[in-house]
This record gives structure tokens, sequence and C-alpha cells, in this order.
């Protein structure tokens, strides 16, 4: 259990403040890791997705941020805005195989390998989010990396084009300002906003209310040859879009809202 | 494999809660691996070699004749041989046999099995068997995962033992002709052998002899992380299902067969030998999970030339009353040859589902195999509840049991109900509908059939709405609507399907009054989902004084209107309003004129647009007022225009709404239009309530005749 995210715990040091911000977009992907012949996507954005999302507003290369998102040097709260709707779409696919990436340019400085257009394509079913939207709270232990967000997320801007889990897939930031994170409110049940982890069996359930639960990676760390998921959380959440009551499980307040940081 | 009284006995509440897992179940990973797991314990038992064992594969052998074959090896001597007097021995497999044996298959054309017992193919002539027979030395004995474990475990003179034995031609020799001499025939068999490591001591079966053990489990891990193009997929990482840092394997065998093998990708850089990093699992873990196949094949059925699996789970870390449950579920659906899984299980849990507060789920997926690497997902769901399926059943109930399908219905009186029944269309009718949705027979009656032979990744709406169904998940009204109007136009033939029409009908509003419909919020649909209440009548129109026939169709259609909340939209009022009178028109040409062609044919649904909407009103109005002046002439007391109560309110709904205005979709319009057809043709006392007349048409028309 040791390796897996503490839920509502202890803030660390310094953390004080976290910017918030709304990503969406008219379509998302996160593929799902149990699937590769088939093509399924989480319906809650993962939270190494989110830190993905996060280090390309940055301009921070592949690989090169997990520390940054570490536990410990980051909280990230997410909450589904919208309804979590899905549908399938059929779509064209070439082989991304080693074998038949063909390389532009390969003496060149830059070089970039593309799957060979004239080949043939196969037609998958992908099964994509409608409109999700997601509210997300992120501090970060690192001031500079803290200060660029805040000032990209303020003017607007981003070093690489900020995607929902596939580059064709383009989001929407709305940056909604800098609040301070405070104790959440107290009692023995509590409504919380945002996605909740580790904690489904503190779900009051309510027979008006649907929640549903998945697992999805949440940090990751590099080794010799690439990168491996070093946890994994089960999220509670509410599919319809709002909140979720739960008992014993410590919570924080955020622009009014009540969230729980992982 | 134990029966659930079985199971209880040998792992009473306190061992049971050891074995389960310590995280909570919240991805299909977490389903199988508990599947694994019990699988395993009412199987092979606990044990740290249970996982690897498969001692189901040879269930079918106990007490079968000539059902063992085992090589017998003395170790005991200076050098390894045969036993000198019975190198062979043939004879029962028998249930005490299980564990000694210690069988571990290998589904591989040619491959033996992971354990050096072996499983022959089905009636094997002597002479292969005789050939398997020499193949535990020469074959298992010296493959070179086997012979690595030899190397490094302290009883690895065993297995030396074994393939010396099998170097030698004039052995092999003699375990051939004992084979064949003691055979009586063909036989199906277990290949194993026995080992006697001291003199003084007996012969040891392999599943005694640890070395053996070890081997078959290096065997079955080897696969793990070599297959197709991966060579060797393992790394340190963490493992998705115990959450523990371990050493992870890349090709693990899925049930469900998500995850192995490749197929063109929206993704690059995908590497066979890396693929222990985007799904890790543990050696153990991996095993386990494989072992779910029984259960989870078990859960599956085929419906919408899709397999649908049907697995059911209790959300969150399962306690072993809910593991009993869980696996007593399980259990019947192995054993159950008659039944749908589905109503197994549904058998099984259904009281559970009222006091688990919602933790007992399905998942549910509907996987479209087009060739062995192309799967696709059609639709799927963690979420599947009995309830959603409970619910929609219960409310087409009370639709189909209203005075709207039911003929006996005392509010019917002596007339007609609106719409039609028959026992062979089951959704017109009152019954129990719970499988049928849970299944997806439900959808199957009333949607639009796929081409399977056209472009296969296309869609399966009815798949899409099954599983929303199962999970509870709403469907948009415009997709319902749309699939039913083009399974009516699917049709071949110009007649007007009343029944299907009908079952669509009931269908809809079971699925809104069970909250399952949605509008889009931009649409310019109506917005108006609100299901009908068929069970209470307005008092109003509860008249109990008879009063004459036409004002009882009056009343009935007002109560109709009035009661279908989807009629308040003032369009599609119009289109019922205008297919009624349509469906009235016609069914009289036909009883009073002959006529082969009726209104009804000529204005089939498919022809129905908005454009038309206002000529073939007037026509049809026109064709109403001559008829009535035709009744009149011949002595009808009725001197008013026939089916008044439709035109009136056609003039009244349309007077206000032009319909050259209308914002309808095409869909919607000719749903209305048929379902206003359907009551218009059901309506069978038109004849006599309008015309209780002498006229000469009596002969045709006996309903006429008062």
């Amino acid at each position: 259990m040791t390796e897996h995210a503490p839920a509502g715990s202890e803030l660390p040091d310094g953390a004080e403040t976290c910017l918030s911000f709304t990503v969406s977009g008219p379509w998302g992907h996160f593929r799902r890791i149990e699937g590769n012949i088939v093509k399924q996507t989480y319906r809650v954005i993962p939270r190494t997705t989110v830190a993905g999302l996060i280090a390309a507003m940055l301009g921070i290369e592949r690989d090169g941020y997990y520390d940054l998102f570490a536990p410990g040097e980051s909280l990230v709260a997410i909450e589904p805005t919208s309804e979590l709707r899905t549908m399938k779409l059929p779509m064209n696919t070439l082989s991304t195989a080693d074998e038949h990436m063909a390389s532009l340019n390969p003496r060149g400085k830059l070089s970039i390998k593309l799957p060979d257009p004239s080949k043939p394509r196969q037609q998958h079913n992908y099964e994509v989010l409608v409109d999700p939207a997601y509210r997300i709270d992120v501090w970060l232990d690192n001031d500079e990396r803290y200060d660029q967000l805040r000032s990209l997320l303020e003017s607007g801007e981003s070093y690489y084009v900020p995607s929902l889990g596939l580059s064709e897939y383009l989001a929407t930031v709305d940056y909604h300002g800098e609040f301070p994170i405070e104790q959440g409110p107290d009692g023995d049940t509590v409504a919380i906003d945002s996605t909740v982890p580790e904690a489904v069996d503190s779900i009051v359930p309510d027979p008006e209310t649907r929640y549903q639960i998945e697992q999805t990676p949440a940090f990751m760390e590099r080794d010799d040859g690439g990168r491996t998921t070093s946890a994994f959380v089960s999220y509670a959440y509410n599919p319809d879009g709002g909140s979720l009551t739960f008992t014993d499980v410590a919570t924080y307040s955020v622009d009014d809202r009540t969230v729980v940081f992982t | 494999m134990l029966d659930p009284n079985e199971f209880y006995d040998e792992y009473p509440p306190e061992r049971l809660e050891d074995e389960l897992p310590e995280r909570p179940i919240s991805s299909l990973r977490g389903i199988q691996h508990l599947y694994g797991r019990l699988y395993t314990l009412a199987t092979a038992g606990g044990g740290d070699y249970a996982a690897y064992l498969t001692p189901d594969q040879a269930n079918d052998l106990i007490g079968a004749e000539e059902s063992l074959i085992v090589v017998r090896v003395d170790l005991s001597g200076d050098r390894p041989a045969l036993d000198a007097d019975e190198p062979v021995k043939i004879t029962q497999y028998a249930d005490d046999l299980i564990q000694k044996v210690a069988h571990c298959k290998y589904n591989a054309a040619r491959g033996i099995d992971h354990s050096v017992t072996h499983r022959s193919g089905r009636n094997s002539d002597p002479e292969k068997l005789a050939r398997y027979a020499c193949e535990r030395l020469t074959k298992w004995a010296t493959d070179d995962v086997v012979q690595d474990v030899a190397d490094e475990h302290p009883d690895g003179e065993v297995i030396r033992g074994l393939a010396t034995v099998g170097e030698e031609e004039s052995n092999l020799d003699r375990i051939r002709s004992a084979v064949k001499a003691e055979l009586g025939g063909s036989t199906t068999a277990l290949l194993t052998v026995q080992v006697r490591r001291e003199a003084s001591v007996d012969y040891e079966w392999p599943g005694d002899v640890p070395v053996f053990n070890e081997a078959m489990r290096a065997r079955k891990l080897s696969k793990l992380v070599s297959k197709g193009q991966a060579t060797n997929s393992a790394g340190q990482a963490t493992d998705l299902i115990s959450g523990e840092r371990t050493r992870t394997v890349g090709t693990a065998e899925d049930p469900l067969n998500y995850f192995l093998g490749k197929q063109m990708e929206k993704f690059p850089g995908l590497d066979p030998d890396e693929a222990w990093r985007s799904h890790p699992i543990s050696e153990d873990g991996a095993v386990t999970l494989m072992n779910a196949e029984e259960f989870v094949d078990a859960c599956s059925y085929r419906t919408f030339n899709a397999d649908v699996y049907y697995l059911p789970y209790f959300l969150g870390r399962p306690t072993p009353a809910e593991a009993y449950n869980l696996y007593a579920a399980l259990h019947s659906v192995t054993q159950a040859d008659d039944m749908g899984p589905v109503q197994t299980l549904y058998d099984e849990l259904g009281d559970h589902e009222a006091n688990s507060e919602g933790r007992l789920r399905f998942y549910v997926a509907a996987v479209m195999k087009h060739q062995m690497s192309r799967f696709d997902v059609y639709g799927e769901t963690l979420n599947g509840r009995i309830h959603y399926p409970t619910e929609v059943g219960e409310r087409h109930e009370q639709i189909t049991g209203s005075w709207v399908f039911d003929e006996n219905d005392d509010r019917n009186r002596n007339r007609t109900p609106p719409m039609p029944s028959h026992e062979e269309w089951s959704l017109t009718t009152y019954q129990d509908f719970r499988e049928m949705i849970g299944s997806g027979a439900y959808l199957y009656r009333t949607f639009p059939f796929t081409d399977e032979d056209t472009d296969a990744t296309v869609d399966d709406e009815r798949i899409d709405v099954h599983v929303s169904i199962l999970a509870g998940d709403p469907v948009p009204r415009t997709q319902l609507v749309s699939a039913y109007v083009e399974r009516l136009l699917d049709r071949d033939g110009d007649d007007v399907p009343e029944l299907l029409i009908a079952s669509q009908f009931a269908q809809l509003c079971a699925l809104e009054n069970a909250d399952l419909v949605t509008t889009d919020a931009g649409d310019t649909e109506s917005t108006l989902i609100d299901g009908p209440d068929y069970d209470t009548m307005e008092p109003e129109h509860a008249r109990t004084d008879g009063g004459t026939a036409a004002l009882d169709r009056t009343e009935k259609l007002e109560s109709f209107i009035e009661q279908t909340d989807g009629l308040d939209d003032p369009e599609r009022k119009g289109a019922f309003l205008l297919g009624t009178l349509v469906g009235q028109v016609g069914t009289y040409q036909q009883g009073y004129h002959d006529r082969s062609t009726t209104v009804i044919d000529q204005y089939p649904i498919k022809s129905m647009t908005k454009t038309k909407v206002k000529r073939i009103t007037q026509e049809v109005i026109d064709k109403d007022v001559v008829y009535s002046r035709e009744m009149a002439k011949k002595g009808s007391n009725i001197n008013s225009t026939m089916y008044k109560e439709v035109t009136n309110a056609i003039v009244e709904t349309m007077a206000g709404n032009d319909p050259s205005g209308w914002e309808i979709s095409t869909d919607d319009l000719r749903f209305y239009y048929a379902l206003g057809l359907t009551y218009g043709m059901n309506d069978r006392s038109t004849n006599k309530d309008d015309a209780t007349t002498d006229d000469e048409t009596t002969d045709e028309s006996p309903d006429t005749n008062e």
C-alpha cells in the first residue's frame, strides 16, 4: 500500500495557494492501460495526464517532468465539470510499429519519424469523451515553475499546444485565478466536488446520485530504459458532474469548492 | 471445482479474508484477479503453486479406464534407471491423484504442457501415447527452462536423472513396448512420471517433489515475458493490481485479450519488449489473471453479433460475505447449461442488489472479434447494475399492463385500447422483462438490424444503447427515435407494422419513465421527455353512464393524448393526429369499399415529410368529408363528419401552428405519424359506432350489423 498516494493527508510545507483552471475540449481520449488491441478511454483525466498537460504548457520535454509532479512536490485536485459522456469514433490508423515508421530528414539535425502514408489504413473504434471539461487545482513546490505557470495562465499562453490525450483533441484552458488552500468543511459527512482518491468504501450512497470508480496512473518515474508508473490511484467520481458525499475524508477548500488533492 | 457449501467449509471467513485482495476492486484487472483467485481456491486450493496448476483441465479423465500413464524412474541406484519390474504403470486417474500429478496445461499446437505431467490429445493411439511417455524424459526434462531450474535447485539431480534415462535408446524402447503392450487401444490420458529417490522409500509423485513444481512454474512464467515479437518483456515496476513494487511482466495472457497483440495505432513507440512498462503485472498476478478464464467465459454470451461479457463484482474491497455470494453466482453460471448467464446471475444475485447499496456491479463489454488481432469494444462499462434493467422492466410492465395496451382493463369496457397487443409480440404484453433487457433481446425487437457484412467498425447502436441501459446512462431521445424509424423503414412492403410500432412506443415510454432518456440542450426538438402515467385516469373522463359510442372515442383519444406527455408538443400531436385520421379512414375504406389501395398505402411512413404534411392533411380530410356525405345519403343517422373528434383536433392543433413552419425532425414526425396510424388502425369500434344503419354494405362488414 505504500506505493499508493495517501488520501487527504497533511499538506506539504509551503502549500498555501494553488492555481485553478479548467481544461475542456470537444473531444478527449485517455487510453486505458488494459487496452492495446481495444481503445477505451478513462472517464476522468488521469493525474499523469494532467502533469503532462501542464509540462507541455511549461515547455518541458517528455520524461523531463516526473520529479516536478512527484508526491510531496506537487498537489493536484481534479473535478469533472461536465457530464462524462463517451461515444465510439471509428478512426483510420496506420501502423506505428518501428519497422513501419519512415524517417523524414534522417540525417539532419531535426529528424522525425512518421508512419508510411502510402500504406492502407485500418479502421478501429476509439472510445472518445464528448465535450469533457475538468477543473484542475495545482500546487508545485518548485517556486520557479509555479510562478512560470501562473504567468502563462494569466497571459493565456503555452509552449506546446495543450490537448486532451491525443494531439488532435485540442484543449481550451480557462484560468480562474490563484486561491488559498484552506481547511475543508468539518462534519461526519462532507460533499466533495473533486474526484476522491482511494475512498470507495467511504462513499455515502444516495439512490439519486450515481457514483463510479476508476483506477488510473497517478505518478511516474524515469529509469534507464524509459518511464514507469510508480503509483496507481482509484478515484471515485460522479459521472453526471456533481458532488459526492463521503465520511471520514480530509478535505480542503479552494474557491469555495471542496476538494481532495492527490 | 468446489460447490459453494464446500467452498465455505474449506475457506471459513477468517481464512478467506486473508485470500481476498487488500485493494478495492476498481478496474477490469482487479475483477479478473479476484475471479482468478476464487477459481484457484476452488480448484487447486491454496499453496504456493496453486495458481499455476490447472486441475480442471483433466476433470473428464477422473475415473476413466487407462487414464493415467506413469513412467517410473529409479534414482536410488548408482545410475538412474527405469524401474526393473514395472517401467510403466497404467492406471485410473482419480480424485486423490489431482494434487499428486500437479498438472499445468499449456495451450500450444505442438508444445508440451508446462508440468512434467502432460495431457494427451483426445483418443490418442498407443503409438502416440508411447511417444508422449518418452517425451517426459526426452523433451520436458531437457527443456532449457527446466534445465536452468535443475542447475539452481538442490534437487536438480532428479531432473537430470530423468534426462539421463531418456538418453539411452534401449530405455525408450522399453517404455514404448510397455505402453503398447499394456494399453487396450486408443485412450485419452495424463502422462507423468514417478521417481524413487532412495531404495528404502516408495516411488514419489511429481506433486510431492518440489523441483518438479519449481520447473513447472518457471516454464509457465517464461511465457509471460516472451510472446510474438516480445522476447523478454519484464522489469521492475509497480504492479497495477497490488500496487507493490516488484518484477513485472508484459505479455501476460488476459482472458479478454484486450492487451496482447499489436494493431495499427494512434500512439507511436509502443515496443513489445517494453510492454511491462505500460501494463505492469507481477508474475503471480499475471498467472492469477489467466485463471479467471473459466469464470469470464461462463459469464459471456452472444448477442448483436458480438461477445458480451457480463461480470459481476462488488465495488470496493470485497468482504468475505460478498465473496461467498460472488463465488456462488460464478459457480452456478459455470454449472448452468440451460440458462443464459444473465438469468442465472440475476437469480443468484438479485437479492443482494437491494442490500448492497449499489456495490453490486457488473463489468459489461461487447467485444467484436473481427480477426485474431482485430478486436473492437463496442460498448463497455464497469457500472452495470441489476437495478437499471429491473427498473426499466417494471416501467414497461406498467405501460403494457395499463389501459393503453390491455384490452381487459376496465376502462376500455367494450372498445379497443389505443394500442394493439399480441402474445407473440412480447413487448406489447404484460410480463417479466428484466432478463430480456439484461440479455439485449429487448432492443433486438425494436432496433434496426445492422448488416455485419458491411463495414464492421460502424457502431452498432443496439450495443451502445444496451450498455447504456445496463449502466444507467441516459440515452439521447433523438438516437432512440431515429433508430425506431430506421427499423420501420427497413421493412419490405408497405403494410404498417402496428405491433412493432406499439412495441417501440412501449419501450420509449418505459425508458423515459425509468429516467434513461435525455435531450440535447441545443436540440430544436421538444424537450418533453416525461414519460406517460397511464395508471390514473382523469376523473372527469371516467364515465360510468355509457354515453354514445362517438363520445367514447373522443374520450379515449383525449385521454390518450393528455396522458402521453410526449404529445404535449403541438407538432408531434399534429403528426399523431394525422396518422390517426389516415389509419381510421384507411380502415373504413377497407371495410366499406373493399379498396385494395387505401390512404394508408397512399401515405406510407417513409413518404411523410414536413413539406407534405399540410397537403396530405387536406387530402385526407377531404376524403373523410366525401365518405361522410356518402354515408348520409345511404341513410346513416349521422349527419356530421366521420371521425369528428380527430378532424376537430387536427384543425385545432394546426390552426395556430401551420405545418409549413414546423421544426420537428423528420424522424420525430414519422415516429408520431406511425404511432397515429397504429392508433387509428386499432380503433375497431369505428364502423359500428359511426354507421349504425341498415346500409347495403352490412354483408361485407359484419361489424356494422346492429
